[in-house]
């Protein structure tokens, strides 16, 4: 399925600090790129307690969300990423 | 821009999509999957967390004892500096995995136990495993906890290390004074200074009352025989207390224990921990009876030789005086035999009963016994059961080997119808006891014209001041009559 993707997937998770979703969906990220991306990823996390101003690019509304800025289209999802076969779907991933 | 414009401004897809992400929201919401919201505000966006504020933490970090927060599924949220410390982490370098590594397999089930059961109910483990190369004890108490709109637990890590080092010191200290007191020897523990600490029973019945808090000296009297000036148990101590063992010093001991009056002494020094000694360990095994038993032997060694000299000076005189009395070499060989024989008999009756309490009964038997089943009813002996020294025992064997001769070869057992009666005259004025010899029922006895040897040992054995024999050659049978001098020759019950 990675063989599938031309160029590396380029993610962004908005969290809060540390509240337990944000740690959640930090821990739950990390398990997905391992297991299913295989190192072709870039993931940045933003933490919206320090920099709030950086919601206004996605247009952040609950956290934690997660973004794919690459491959386009452009995908949210939003939670603690606890639903692994959901993520990869909207990863494409799966595709 | 209306809404109209806004929309028509929109691709299909892109009002799709955010349809999608309101959708994605309200449901994310609604299935506790998120805990902060974005506001924007007039100037700048604001971010407000719905796990109910901070202050969890602020009371946690206020908290002595560790503390931490686990989600529902068992991931650390946050950890005290207390419990850094105590887990010996870096600040901030704990995770939920990190301080499940801490842990050996039996103790992570524990601990993922607890804090599954915690989320129901206040729940209560020790976990025990290694930090900073010490053993470590820990007292985990979880209690269900909510951030929010988010269930986790909050854990108290309480050390009870020092509690259980104390439990384990305890125990320790117990089992010492368990060996201690279990000991056979006398053992006696002195600090550094030289006071005694410790005692156990069989210590406490040769020291003096109370020993513990007196000096060594004053709990136990010592002393050494081969250098009673120069040694003394306080110099013991003070060796053994400064590292040099002493073993095996034999002392003689003043106590009120009759049984113990000499000990064999060792000490050692007492090392509990590192290298320096806290005093010392005095052990005293009892030597009262082999040291008994060795004095018993000297002296039987010593009157043995005495005994030997004696007896190779009897046989020499018996011989000599044998010799000079008889006629030809068979009547010679005849006596002396028969002499030395009554010298070994009553030898012989003396080292069986150990050289004492024989009883002149017993001399006498010794000698008669050839021809006591002969003539039955015409021996007759009474009140003999009187003990006597071994001096007088080999006396008084030679006297009876004498008249024994003598009445068998001329007097009473020279036929069949004599009769011999040795019987217990009683006491003289002096205190001496008199034995009577009287033969009667035999040949005429007519006195004999010289002395023979045996006449004279008879004459003189036991010829002291108040002994002495006295022989009497009556017609009808002898009469001897046979004085034991009163003090050291023969004792009465």
């Amino acid at each position: 399925m990675t063989q599938a993707m031309r160029e590396p997937v380029k993610l962004v998770l908005y969290v809060a600090g540390e509240t337990p979703k944000s740690l959640a969906a930090i821990r739950n990220l990390e398990k997905i790129c391992s297991e299913h991306l295989a190192g072709k990823y870039k993931v940045e996390v933003v933490d919206l307690k320090k920099q709030p101003q950086l919601a206004r690019e996605h247009g952040i509304v609950a956290i934690p969300t997660l973004v794919k800025e690459l491959p386009v289209p452009i995908r949210k999802i939003i939670g603690d990423l606890s639903d692994t076969q959901k993520v990869l779907v909207h990863l494409s991933v799966e595709e | 821009m209306t809404v109209v414009s806004l929309v028509s401004a929109l691709t299909r897809d892109e009002l799709e999509a955010r349809l999608y992400e309101a959708e994605e929201t309200l449901r994310a919401i609604r299935d506790g999957e998120i805990d902060a919201l974005v506001v924007k505000g007039a100037a700048s966006e604001q971010v407000f967390t719905l796990e109910g504020g901070e202050s969890y933490r602020a009371f946690m970090e206020a908290m002595e004892t560790g503390a931490a927060a686990f989600d529902a599924e068992g991931q650390l949220l946050y950890a005290n500096q207390s419990l850094y410390k105590l887990l010996d982490s870096d600040a901030g370098s704990l995770t939920g995995p990190s301080v499940l590594n801490l842990l050996d397999a039996l103790n992570q089930t524990i601990f993922r136990r607890l804090l599954t059961e915690a989320l129901q109910g206040r729940q209560s483990a020790e976990i025990h495993f290694r930090a900073g190369g010490v053993e470590r004890s820990l007292l985990l108490t979880g209690a269900p906890i909510h951030f929010g709109l988010v269930g986790g637990v909050a854990v108290t890590f309480t050390d009870i290390s020092e509690r259980d080092q104390a439990a384990v010191a305890k125990e320790s200290e117990r089992l010492a004074r368990a060996i201690l007191a279990s000991a056979n020897e006398a053992v006696i523990v002195c600090d550094r200074t030289g006071m005694v600490s410790h005692v156990n029973a069989a210590a406490e019945r040769i020291c003096a009352s109370v020993p513990v808090g007196k000096r060594f000296d004053e709990a136990i009297e010592l002393t050494f025989a081969d250098a009673s000036e120069l040694m003394s148990g306080g110099d013991i101590v003070a060796m053994a207390a400064g590292g040099t063992p002493v073993q095996g010093l034999e002392a003689a001991v003043k106590t009120s224990a009759a049984d113990v009056t000499d000990v064999l002494i060792s000490a050692a020094p007492l090392v509990v921990s590192g290298e320096r000694t806290q005093g010392c360990v005095v052990t005293l095994i009892n030597l009262s009876q082999r040291k008994a038993a060795e004095r018993r032997q000297t002296l039987l060694m010593g009157e043995l030789d005495h005994r030997v000299k004696n007896t190779l000076a009897m046989v020499l005189a018996i011989s000599a005086r044998t010799a000079s009395n008889e006629r030809t070499i068979g009547d010679f060989q005849k006596s002396f035999a028969g002499r030395i024989q009554a010298l070994a008999a009553t030898h012989s009756l003396l080292s069986s009963a150990s050289w004492e309490n024989l009883q002149i009964k017993d001399i006498l038997g010794a000698e008669l016994a050839p021809y006591m089943s002969l003539s039955s009813g015409r021996i007759v002996m009474d009140g003999l059961e009187v003990p006597v020294d071994s001096k007088t025992a080999v006396s008084l064997g030679l006297v009876f080997h004498e008249l024994t001769t003598n009445a068998v070869k001329y007097g009473a057992l020279s036929t069949r119808n004599g009769k011999l009666t040795v019987c217990l005259d009683g006491l003289a004025d002096d205190g001496s006891l008199i034995i009577e010899w009287r033969e009667g029922g035999g040949p005429l006895v007519t006195p004999p014209t010289r002395n023979g040897f045996g006449q004279t040992l008879i004459s003189r054995s036991l010829g002291s001041t108040s002994g002495g024999t006295t022989l009497d050659f009556r017609p009808e049978g002898v009469l001897c009559r046979i004085s034991i001098p009163r003090y050291g020759h023969f004792h009465t019950a």
